[in-house]
């Protein structure tokens, strides 16, 4: 009787896999429930090369150029009023961001 | 002997685990992109290739350019999409050995292509480069072109995003020519020239201009005026016929070149015109942006714009390579419909393989 009702609740959970499984694979996704919202004030890019500072408002062209460096590693840095969490570089040029940002890069489909 | 006799449950429960295992093995057969189908083989005769004989959908990837992740190595090439980009890569050899993996074997080979302008510099980590900010005489911007060129050229890139013609840099500070317009259009006239005699096609950017200033309150949408001195540049590079290609930004502009509220990469009003005069490749801008994506009701429809806008060369470095070709089907789909004219896109793919050394007819 045991070993019935453990195969029956596995029986149920495979059934939810394959489901998922399938609608992975048909591309049917379920509404973002739970996903973040970004508070674009919050979202801060700051470029850096040399002595050079200075603040880049089209966030999507900061993910863009943040993706093609070789690294990113968590640095904190201060921009005006503004706290970046992440410095993300090649050679003498750093993009610092907030985590606000670097999250929604990292969401994007180019990541 | 007694037989054992299977219950219902342990029927149904071998049963599911099959199921399972086949749907996880297909998810990740279609997450690779092992489920997009091989493209045909190409009739290339003694270096020529006859248009008629390529399928519509290996003309539309012959027009795009993704990002060269190793991850995708097969999907791009069964796709025989027109080019890679690669970004950063911590020493050389590394480009040798990704970019010898993508062309071993094709039948027309990628573009492959760098931002590699000099403070951006995706070899930093083993080269150092000339910023263009301290480039100040014609003979230097030739010299850097040159020295820039030989190195791309030794790694196995052909096209490179550079010289950047927008005017100011007011965010990076390094990326722009120094001086006024018209010396910008010489620097930048000479540097091409330099990149060119190394077989590397240079390309003029960002088309219209102001992409370097340009601020924006609301995040995601880019505005700008553009004067006849951000234009300039273009209008010399392109009279003197010194650069191949020329890429287009997603900057909604207004002014001396009038994008008509929408981006100037998806604005016919930008790019037609362009078109008149020069007979170069016109290159999107990377298009996953939000600002662009904003303008249409669906991912489909911006595709759409892009390629009807009448770009050559279109960037899209989404990684899931289901989607790269979800893009060209979609793509097919308006040529069939009479969307986009097949003739245009006949244009741009001859533009792309004559680039690439094919007799095309």
């Amino acid at each position: 009787m045991l070993k019935d009702k453990l195969l029956v609740a596995l029986n149920f959970s495979l059934v939810i896999i394959a489901g998922f499984l399938l609608l992975s694979l048909f591309d049917v996704t379920i509404s973002p429930t739970g996903r973040a919202v970004y508070d674009p004030s919050e979202m801060v890019c700051v470029v850096n090369f040399k002595d050079n500072y200075n603040l880049w408002e089209d966030i999507d062209g900061c993910c863009l150029e943040v993706r093609k460096q070789l690294s990113c590693v968590r640095d904190k840095g201060y921009y005006t009023d503004k706290t970046v969490e992440w410095k993300c570089s090649t050679g003498e040029l750093n993009y610092w961001l907030s985590d606000e940002a670097y999250n929604y890069c990292k969401e994007q489909v180019i990541w | 002997m007694v037989k054992k006799r299977w219950t219902i449950h342990e029927r149904v429960f071998l049963v599911l685990i099959v199921v399972v295992l086949v749907l996880g093995t297909l998810n990740v057969a279609k997450a690779r992109g092992w489920l997009i189908p091989e493209m045909d083989n190409i009739i290339i005769e003694e270096g020529t290739i006859y248009l008629d004989s390529l399928s519509l959908e290996q003309k539309i990837a012959q027009m795009v350019i993704v990002h060269g992740g190793q991850w995708n190595l097969k999907p791009w090439k069964d796709l025989q999409v027109g080019g890679i980009h690669l970004f950063a890569l911590e020493k050389s050899e590394l480009y040798l050995e990704i970019i010898g993996k993508f062309q071993s074997g094709m039948q027309i080979p990628f573009f492959v292509t760098a931002d590699y302008e000099g403070c951006l510099n995706p070899f930093a980590n083993f080269i150092n480069s000339t910023v263009a900010s301290e480039i100040n005489s014609v003979g230097d911007a030739f010299e850097k072109g040159s020295i820039d060129g030989e190195l791309l050229h030794s790694l196995g890139f052909n096209i490179n995003f550079a010289p950047v013609v927008d005017l100011n840099d007011e965010i990076w500070g390094c990326r722009s020519f120094p001086g006024d317009e018209e010396n910008v259009a010489k620097l930048a006239e000479a540097y091409a020239l330099g990149l060119q005699s190394n077989d590397v096609i240079a390309t003029a950017k960002h088309y219209p201009g102001k992409t370097l200033v340009a601020k924006d309150p609301h995040k995601n949408i880019v505005f700008a005026y553009i004067s006849d001195a951000d234009v300039l540049p273009y209008e010399y590079l392109i009279e003197k016929d010194d650069i191949a290609s020329v890429m287009v930004s997603h900057i909604i502009t207004t002014g001396t070149i009038d994008s008509l509220g929408i981006p100037a990469v998806v604005s016919s009003e930008v790019i037609m015109p362009l078109k008149k005069d020069f007979s170069g490749l016109i290159i999107s801008d990377e298009i996953n942006m939000l600002g662009l994506k904003n303008f249409y009701p669906s991912i489909d429809d911006m595709y759409i714009a892009v390629f009807k806008a009448g770009n050559d060369l279109v960037l899209n470095f989404n990684e899931d390579p289901n989607e790269i070709y979800r893009m060209i089907i979609i793509i097919k789909k308006a040529v069939l419909a009479g969307e986009i004219p097949l003739s245009q896109i006949d244009t741009s793919v001859k533009k792309i393989l004559e680039l690439k050394g094919f007799s095309v007819e």
